[in-house]
């Protein structure tokens, strides 16, 4: 695989393998800013083949595998080919809705990768919560440029870098520039996080995390709260979550969140080990 | 046979459709919705679009939408 250094590269490529497609199939929805985003920071690697084209983007120790083919045929061929799986820690993500995931599921099977985790998409209707008062005069604010390596050594710590698809530092520096992390510290510690994006009428809760020091003081409520509160033009609230992870989607019911249908199978080969 | 909005409307009953230029840059259609409006879309209208053409600007509004139905043959 070539580094990759436009994004008009990747779109190139994606309409190349869309050129021949009978039944185009992939598990690359790109938005543009993230692209050049990757491509700024030299994360993206591409490869293109007669009828698909595959993508590698860096994160942390390891690389997420991103495909475009012109049918679930093309894609159990060319996939195996593919140096990197042999070479590199490899994890690749398959959203859709169950039942339509089968074929490429087992096409991404076939060649070497192991179902790793599960994840579900909650949505909420965008009622605002009720502003409550603050429990224990907890503060929620803005998070500032400065909390940037706590934050992500947060997540980190409590989110799984295969699977939950954790921002890198620059990433995080510019959510919150954007004000779109909400931060509740407690003498001067960074107690809780709920880290957002929303666009236009809908906002997705990227984490939301308490340290394990503050849990049960509810922080993390107080920050869930306020953020519900504070999008008052959004009329629809998404995350993703775990699915089984009991307590987490225990927690998001209470505030709303049902499951849509939508799944995100993700696969790792064998170079990530259990 | 049911109408654009009134299908859009089943799939997102949270917005308000007619009052978008852009769906996509509103956050009311996104990737995973597209795929999902396609399968309805096809079934309603007995057609069958393709993989090709689900991309972002086909589905930017009602009037994208609509021409790409009538490009499938649908006569609206």
């Amino acid at each position: 695989m070539g580094p990759v250094t436009t994004v008009a590269q990747v779109f190139g490529a994606i309409q190349m393998a869309k050129a021949t497609a009978s039944a185009f199939c992939t598990n690359f929805f790109p938005a543009q800013g993230k692209l050049q985003a990757w491509i700024d920071h030299g994360e993206l690697l591409g490869e293109l083949r007669d009828r698909s084209a595959f993508f590698l983007r860096k994160d942390r120790d390891f690389w997420h595998l991103y495909f475009c083919a012109s049918d679930v045929a093309t894609l159990q061929r060319d996939i195996r080919e593919l140096p990197a799986l042999t070479t590199e820690r490899v994890a690749i993500d398959l959203v859709g809705s169950e039942a339509l995931l089968g074929e490429v599921l087992n096409a991404v099977e076939s060649a070497g990768f192991r179902r790793y985790s599960r994840l579900v998409r909650l949505a909420r209707p965008g009622e605002p919560a009720r502003p409550q008062s603050p429990a224990n005069g907890t503060q929620v604010l803005c998070a500032d440029q400065s909390d940037g390596p706590a934050i992500i050594s947060l997540l980190e710590s409590s989110f799984d870098r295969y699977a939950d698809q954790l921002p890198a530092l620059y990433e995080i520096e510019a959510a919150i520039a954007s004000r779109q992390v909400l931060a509740v510290k407690h003498a001067g510690a960074l107690a809780a996080v709920l880290y957002f994006e929303s666009q236009g009428f809908t906002s997705t809760v990227r984490y939301w995390v308490v340290a394990a020091e503050f849990r049960s003081h509810r922080f993390g409520s107080a920050a869930m709260r306020h953020y519900l509160a504070s999008q008052s033009a959004v009329r629809r609230f998404i995350l993703w979550v775990t699915a089984d992870n009991e307590n987490a989607v225990l927690k998001y019911r209470h505030y709303g969140y049902a499951p849509d249908g939508l799944i995100d199978h993700v696969l790792v080969n064998n170079l990530i080990n259990p | 046979m049911k109408a654009l909005p009134e299908i859009l409307k089943e799939i997102r009953p949270e917005f308000d459709f007619g009052a978008s230029s852009d769906f996509i840059a509103d956050g009311m259609l996104d990737s995973f919705d597209m795929v999902t409006l396609v399968a309805t879309l096809d079934k309603t209208y007995g057609i069958s679009i393709q993989g090709t053409d689900i991309v972002p600007e086909n589905f930017k509004n009602l009037q994208t939408i609509q021409t790409l139905l009538r490009q499938c043959g649908v006569q609206l």
